[in-house]
């Protein structure tokens, strides 16, 4: 007990004084997973980031002021999500990014809402996100509108299809809401689903579900899981001689599936949130300068992290133009409180499309995507191709 | 129940138990010399398979200390493999100098081996991701040459396919155990090993140096985690610096399924998970994670000492 | 001040709700067991508190029971930590050593699959929007420090009465226990179930503490963090789960300056405590205090 409290004295010391200002160049907060086995998106939520730093920075930041991305590691669970949002609350961010995962955010969006600080979730897709407080928003669209239409997409290439396998990663939030809505779309398309199969994002031996789905004679498999775990189904699935349509949810929306499958990825077809081949000029800007970076086209979460620094950036801006002052001549305080309500107002040219944030802090997208996966003939390469 | 699709099952459930098999031997060797759990295999298990890819590929990611670097030569897969999992078993040596030495000298209580070997998987780990950021990387698909990936066959009218990689993953794991079988039992080493296993204090009376021996156990033990890492990394991909989790824990449960400390107990415990997960029904998908931990349950309050262990004490 | 609270709240009163889950490890390790079932009670605790807090058919009842919500949450899940407890226990007590250790692992391990596949714990994002008592992280001390004082206490009486006498017993020497008279599986079983109540309770307050409860909570990471805790402090001290737990949440807090490569720092602190605290930091405060 005694050394508990000598800890507590001792960080007191050199915790800083209160000072209410907003500090130049802006602070705004990123707080995702870079460490832990959530780490893969993390670090392309990052990534994306700090382009859109650098980006928008060169751009002229907020009317001349220049914003900093302040970073804060999340780990991959609740009470280090919590740790990292008080961490940047206390170091003055005026908005925090994060965190990656929806269970997290259940966690960790309560404090800053009560800090009165406002949060856009990068990735957080689960339902009851933006209904945690007034404060809370997100840009990562649940993907209701688009698995039905990577379904028909399917059933143009081949109207034959009669028998369904679906598959969903069962310990993964987005996997299994978004199962669920495949599966309507399913019956709703008068299709039989043969069978259904759970696996778990850590699996990687497939085999026993695979065999299942060629026992089902299914011609077509849909697939709600992350990038690891579907490569290597899609992977099994063709080594082992399943022939027929593949579709994939938003999470195999991403080229860390290139390495996993190679070549046998060619043809899946993939519901997107996002679309680096979107033709929006903020999207060319930002996959050039991505592709510069980092030698390789942005992800999904690295847009989505890009389009939330944008609309921060923009939303300030709009705070500067409607009460006349600076925002580092402002208080902190109400800096955070007018750019919450300035988020929710007004729609934003990112990279994802046209996005606005409705009362709730609900995103609203147009564009969803359905692509095909193209790989090139030796599997090193792939992309993902809009599909008319 | 088609005689086809007992086969399929039974074939996809020996390759994967094969490779648990060998996994689990690395914790059970260490096991049988010092009776503590090496928290740290699962980590060398992961450091096997990426220490393989870079010598093999040599091409790194964009994330990790080592982005856009390529190294400037690139072994034969085989021998990136031998390389590799003689490295891993200096990782093992590593291990041992670092968390288990330390604190025998001192005498302190065995569990903590516990926690410090978990501390050095935590470093492992971390130090991957430093390294080599959380992507996925892989082996390239022709890195057995020229294979089909599939042998394709019917058995009563009815299709059967297993992976070629699986008939791989199943011909290495089932030629090291019968190169460690052949080292245990007929070797001067292996037999001092096996002695050193039986009885510290009697082996150091037989002037057998117990402190090299068990760091001999922990190079044996951190190839055959470094070479099944890379069987598995071969076979699905490196995901990430935490893809040995998942295996390190079923590796357990497999260990103690066969009874602890027993080099063919690893071997049935690892076949039996391997097919028991093979032949879960496919409705059951949702609990395909808990079969081995189930069986291992079951198991050990039928029969505590495991399948095939000997109940002649039970160490800590 | 004010900074320095809403900063470090969260993590000061962690650090007393993870020393709590290491005591719940400390009461069978008294009899010499070492169980890493408790964890999963922890879980167990915490979707009992989420449920009565959350569930639509339940509004009623919580309406009816106002502040008393909690309190009555505790009850519940010390009442089915109990019971499970002692079905569990009896088989599982046979087993000693680390096969008692890796059964109970096998346990938590079944349990969050068998959850992962309960409709009513919400599947992979698991319950949300827990009912709370207090605004302020820091608040939560309210319920988790009068649990800790009051096992401290516990503890401290149990050791000077016959039950806790014959607990050290067996874990010195089994057989010589059982030659003396104990009733050795009776005995673990208790400290067994003991340590399990503690953990369930602990898990139903802390489903509101964290917002959020789902199937990553309790797994086998947070069990081998727990028995840290107990090792790194002092296994023989009922002091050492708290020490344990105050070093091992604080640091990779502390060393956030680090960035990237904290949690590589992180782990070999916990290497070099192992190295240089053979008794744990109640040990070496124990030595030093001689």
């Amino acid at each position: 007990m005694g050394r508990a409290l000598l800890f507590v004295i001792l960080v007191a010391f050199v915790s800083p004084a209160m000072a209410e200002p907003v500090g130049a160049p802006i602070p705004l907060g990123i707080a995702v997973a870079t460490t832990s086995n959530v780490a893969l998106f993390g670090e392309e939520q990052v990534n994306g980031a700090k382009i859109a730093e650098a980006y928008l920075n060169a751009r002229g930041g907020v009317n001349g002021t220049p914003v900093k991305l302040v970073f804060q590691d999340t780990g991959g669970d609740e009470a280090g999500a919590i740790n990292a949002f008080q961490t940047l609350i206390t170091a003055k961010v005026t908005a925090i990014i994060g965190p990656t995962l929806s269970q997290q955010a259940f966690a960790a969006d309560p404090l800053a809402d009560r800090a009165k600080v406002p949060v856009i979730g990068p990735s957080n897709t689960a339902k009851g996100i933006p209904q945690i407080g007034e404060y809370i928003g997100r840009i990562s669209a649940p993907m209701t509108v688009v698995a039905p239409n990577s379904l028909k997409k399917a059933l143009a290439l081949n109207p034959q299809i009669k028998k369904t396998a679906v598959l969903f990663a069962q310990n993964d939030a987005f996997s299994t809401s978004e199962t669920g809505v495949f599966q309507e779309a399913i019956k709703a398309l008068n299709l039989e689903i043969v069978t259904l199969q759970k696996f778990q994002t850590t699996d990687t031996d497939f085999t026993t579900h695979v065999t299942a789905v060629l026992g089902s004679n299914a011609d077509l498999v849909v697939i709600s899981g992350l990038a690891a775990d579907s490569g290597n189904l899609v992977k099994q699935l063709r080594q082992l001689g399943y022939k027929g349509l593949i579709v994939g949810g938003n999470g195999l929306n991403s080229s860390n599936m290139f390495p996993v499958c190679g070549s046998l990825c060619e043809g899946i077809l993939v519901a997107q949130a996002y679309s680096p081949q979107a033709d929006i000029p903020v999207n060319k800007e930002f996959v050039a300068k991505f592709t510069e970076a980092y030698k390789k086209g942005p992800a999904q979460f690295s847009a989505q992290a890009f389009a939330g620094v944008q609309i921060l950036v923009e939303a300030l801006a709009k705070v500067e133009k409607e009460s006349g002052k600076k925002i580092t001549e402002m208080e902190l305080a109400d800096v955070r409180t007018a750019l919450n309500k300035a988020l929710r107002t007004g729609s934003y040219m990112t990279p994802l499309g046209e996005v606005s944030l409705d009362a709730e802090g609900e995103v609203h997208q147009k564009q969803f995507y359905v692509s095909v996966i193209k790989m090139s003939p030796d599997g090193k390469a792939g992309a993902f191709e809009l599909s008319k | 129940m088609s005689s086809a699709w007992f086969l399929q099952n039974l074939l996809n459930g020996l390759s994967i138990g094969s490779v648990y098999a060998v996994f689990a031997l690395g914790y059970t060797l260490v096991f049988s010399i010092l009776g503590i759990i090496n928290f740290a295999h699962g980590a060398v298990f992961t450091l096997g398979a990426y220490l393989t890819y870079s010598l093999a590929v040599g091409q790194f990611g964009l994330n990790g200390l080592l982005a856009g670097v390529s190294l400037p030569f690139k072994l034969p897969f085989v021998l990136a493999l031998v390389v590799g999992g003689a490295l891993s078993g200096l990782a093992g040596m590593a291990v041992e100098r670092l968390a288990f030495r330390p604190l025998r000298k001192r005498g302190a209580d065995a569990l903590l081996a516990l926690v410090s070997s978990l501390g050095v998987a935590l470093i492992l780990v971390n130090l991957i991701q430093y390294l080599f950021g959380a992507e996925i990387y892989s082996f390239p698909a022709d890195v057995f040459g020229s294979l089909p990936p599939a042998i394709i066959f019917t058995v009563s009218g009815k299709l059967v396919a297993v992976r070629s990689v699986q008939v791989i993953l199943f011909g290495v794991s089932m030629s090291m155990l019968a190169l460690l079988v052949w080292f245990i039992h007929f070797t001067k080493q292996g037999k001092a090993l096996r002695a050193t296993a039986e009885n510290t204090d009697t082996a150091s009376l037989l002037g057998i140096s117990v402190d090299s021996f068990i760091l001999g156990t922990f190079f044996i033990s951190g190839i055959l985690g470094g070479l099944s890492g890379t069987l598995i990394g071969v076979s699905f991909g490196l995901a990430g610096p935490y893809f040995g989790v998942a295996y390190g824990l079923k590796a357990l449960a497999v260990i103690v399924l066969g009874g602890l400390g027993s080099i063919p107990g690893a071997v049935v415990g690892g076949l039996v998970i391997g097919l028991a997960e093979a032949f879960l029904p496919p409705e059951m998908s949702s609990y395909k994670e808990a079969v081995a931990y189930v069986l291992l349950f079951v198991v050990l309050l039928v029969r505590p000492q495991g399948l095939l262990g000997n109940d002649a004490e039970q160490k800590v | 001040m004010d900074d320095f609270i809403a900063r470090y709240g969260f993590l000061f009163v962690t650090i007393i709700q993870q020393a709590l889950l290491g005591l719940s490890l400390y009461f069978p390790l008294m009899a010499g067991q070492l169980s890493l079932a408790s964890i999963g009670f922890y879980a167990l605790g915490g979707y009992v508190a989420a449920i009565m807090g959350t569930h639509p058919e339940l509004a009623a009842f919580r309406a009816f029971a106002g502040g008393f919500l909690y309190p009555l949450e505790w009850m519940v899940a010390l009442a089915l930590s109990f019971v499970l407890a002692l079905v569990l226990g009896f088989p599982a007590l046979r087993l000693r050593g680390i096969y008692l250790a890796l059964a109970t692992i096998a346990f938590v391990q079944v349990l969050g699959v068998v959850v992962l596949n309960m409709p009513i714990a919400g599947g992979a994002v698991g319950i949300f929007g827990i009912p709370q008592p207090f605004e302020s992280r820091l608040a939560y001390v309210w319920f988790f420090g009068p649990l800790l004082a009051l096992t401290l206490f516990f503890i401290w009486k149990l050791e000077r009465s016959g039950t806790g006498r014959m607990f050290f017993s067996i874990r010195e020497d089994e057989l010589a226990a059982r030659s003396m008279g104990v009733n050795v599986t009776w005995r673990k079983v208790q400290a067994f179930v003991i340590g399990c109540c503690l953990a369930g309770v602990t898990g139903a307050m802390s489903a509101p503490f964290l917002n959020t409860w789902n199937a990553r909570q309790g797994t086998f990471d947070a069990a081998v963090a727990c028995l840290a805790y107990v090792l790194i402090g002092g296994a023989r001290s009922k002091w050492g789960a708290l020490l344990g737990a105050a070093l091992l949440v604080s640091l990779p807090e502390l060393l956030r300056p680090l960035k990237d490569s904290r949690m590589i720092l992180n782990g070999l602190m916990l290497v070099v405590a192992c190295v240089y605290m053979p008794r744990g930091i109640a040990g070496l405060l124990a030595r030093s205090g001689k």
